[in-house]
């Protein structure tokens, strides 16, 4: 196994006050972005921007105002720095009646690479996307775990630095899902590619995103390590296995706010004093304890604060 | 047992992980190239289910049989009656075969040019061509230009098999390249000037649908109704009506328009442009009117595809 790539801290990614309007319609406001090596969720509700932000990095679009650089330079007027650069679209893709080695090689060929290497970057890429069985079968044929699989491939058969990917679980079953997000983490883990992912399904991006940003409206509302949303908060998790309701009167004495948590409570207190209050409740209510633990952050939690509607359609 | 001499191998296949590509990159020709070379494979079903190959070359096959059969009548006239006996005869020979073919040829691109641009739309693969180094000129220009070689080929190979057949079918082969010879270069030229304005035409319709059928049915219609209706309406006008209105209809003949071409190239007129007023116009009008129908939808053309990178 290949060592994972070092963390560099120098931007692949920078938008500058970048902005990008349709007719009426703002698409992108100021944003100010500045994505490194790793794994980058980008996040949103439907017209968020993040196709937008998407498209104007890969050159597809011209922004309104504002900068947007690749690897350092102006994607829409240096086309040659597509060539380290990789796309997986939300959308169908694939012609149905050619095979994926096929198809592969060619899409290798255009991003450069010349035939008798592009035949084996297909091949070796097929196996890692863990299609090497089926490569010469007409994609046609593919189910849409396979056809998931073959657009990922695509987007690596040249081996780029930084690679895009629009929601790339979509239309997966919950096997699918997971295999196609432990192809992204090993996407960067093992072959030490960058990845900007696109998604509204949170629980993607926190399994397996380094850093998010949230666009709302156009606008970037957070960004961000993943560990730093989903950090430990002053909540703690209990569960006893008997005289619960003892142990919330005990506590409430204390002045400590407790609220129901499934089987457990949530034990809210000012600082780290609440673990002292804890013990004390605990003893005098005779509860004989079967967990306790500092609760953590859910992404949800995050956008369920920030952006209303967002939360609602969004959690997958 | 073994054998106590038989030594045992044990293999291990080790696996090497993910390999960093650390080859050439060969930037943007490299990517024009391997559009082209995918067209030129699409148009002929190379490398495609042999499905795919019967319509081209079925085209391709009734193309050559109807050289071969004129080299043949030609060849037998020849022998059985004499050497100058063909154009005695008024036989069809180089500068009448565009002129017999031309449906053919048109009708092979309205099948094969919607195929080089309608499925990558239909599929959206054009999305993954314009994130690669490569611009949407770039793209339908290397598409163009595969459709069109494929279309010089289709043009030439026939004429290049009535031309071997003529030579051949004669009592004096070299007697004949000597008349000749000024044959070869002009069916050359007449071959790219019937393949540029097909390609064009035929691809610029294709830009307008991602449905190869809607593409191709369209272009059957233009290319194959438009003939009988204008030679129709042509004749009689330019019997009944006095001015140049009949000439104008026969220019709207959009199966002829290479052929008065092909007609200034060999400096004799086709069997079937001999009947159409158009031909009466001057040469410099006819050259023109077939430049605007390749340049303008070649613009055009370009101009659709141009607009989808910035």
């Amino acid at each position: 196994m290949q060592e994972p790539v070092t963390q560099a801290t120098e931007a692949l990614l920078t938008a500058k006050s970048l902005s990008k309007h349709y007719k009426d319609v703002v698409a992108l406001d100021n944003v100010n972005l500045g994505i490194t090596e790793g794994i980058t969720g980008i996040l949103g509700e439907n017209g968020a921007g993040k196709s937008t932000v998407i498209k104007i990095f890969l050159g597809l679009l011209q922004p309104t105002s504002g900068s947007a650089t690749v690897l350092g330079e102006n994607v829409s007027e240096n086309v040659h720095v597509r060539a380290r650069l990789g796309y997986m679209p939300e959308h169908d893709c694939l012609p149905t009646n050619v095979s994926a080695a096929e198809f592969l090689t060619h899409m290798a060929e255009v991003s450069g690479l010349p035939p008798s290497r592009a035949r084996t970057r297909a091949a070796d890429t097929l196996r890692h996307a863990g299609l090497f069985e089926e490569r010469y079968r007409a994609m046609g044929g593919y189910s849409t775990g396979m056809k998931q699989r073959v657009k990922l491939a695509q987007a690596l058969v040249h081996d780029p630095v930084m690679v895009f990917l629009d929601e790339p679980t979509a239309g997966l079953d919950p096997a699918g899902r997971e295999d196609m997000l432990d192809l992204v983490r090993k996407t960067h883990r093992e072959f030490g590619i960058s990845v900007l992912f696109s998604s509204h399904l949170m629980s993607d991006v926190e399994r397996t995103c380094d850093r998010i940003v949230l666009l709302q409206g156009g606008h970037v509302i957070q960004s961000g390590d993943v560990e730093h949303f989903t950090s430990e908060t002053a909540t703690v998790f209990i569960e006893v296995d008997a005289n619960r309701d003892r142990l919330v009167e005990a506590l409430e004495r204390r002045g400590v706010v407790v609220t129901s948590d499934g089987h457990g409570l949530a034990v809210e207190g000012p600082d780290e004093s609440v673990y002292d209050l804890l013990r004390d409740a605990l003893v005098e209510a005779e509860a004989p304890l079967r967990r306790l633990a500092p609760r953590r952050r859910a992404l949800t939690e995050l956008f369920e604060r920030d952006g209303d509607d967002f939360s609602a359609g969004g959690v997958g | 047992m073994s054998d106590a001499n038989t030594q045992q191998f044990e293999g291990t296949v080790f696996d090497i992980g993910y390999q960093r590509y650390t080859g050439p990159r060969e930037g943007r020709w490299r990517a024009r190239y391997a559009v082209y070379k995918d067209g030129v494979r699409n148009a002929l079903g190379l490398g495609r289910s042999a499905r795919a190959k019967i319509l081209p070359w079925l085209f391709i096959g009734v193309l050559v049989a109807i050289a071969l059969i004129m080299a043949l009548v030609a060849g037998a006239t020849q022998r059985f009656i004499g050497p100058d006996a063909p154009e005695q005869l008024g036989l069809p020979s180089h500068s009448d075969y565009y002129g017999i073919a031309s449906i053919l040829i048109f009708v092979f691109a309205a099948i094969g040019a919607p195929e080089l641009l309608c499925p990558d739309r239909r599929n959206g693969t054009i999305n993954l061509y314009l994130v690669r180094p490569l611009t949407g000129s770039d793209y339908v220009i290397a598409r163009w230009a595969a459709f069109f070689t494929v279309m010089t080929f289709v043009a030439w190979v026939p004429q290049l098999v009535l031309l071997i057949g003529l030579v051949m079918g004669g009592s004096d082969s070299v007697a004949y390249i000597r008349e000749h010879w000024l044959d070869i270069p002009h069916l050359l030229l007449s071959g790219m000037a019937i393949a540029a304005y097909a390609t064009t035409l035929a691809m610029f319709v294709a830009s307008f649908t991602t449905r190869r059928a809607y593409a191709s049915v369209f272009l059957i219609g233009l290319f194959v109704i438009t003939t009988p209706f204008t030679t129709g309406l042509a004749m009689e006008l330019a019997e009944d009506v006095e001015g140049t209105a009949g000439q104008w209809v026969s220019m709207f003949n959009l199966s002829n328009i290479p052929v008065h071409v092909n007609d200034l190239i060999f400096g004799e007129v086709s069997e079937i442009t001999s009947v159409a007023p158009a031909g009466e116009f001057p040469a410099w009008l006819l050259i023109g009117w077939y430049f605007l129908w390749t340049i303008v939808p070649g613009g055009l053309l370009w101009a659709r595809y141009r607009k989808l990178t910035p």
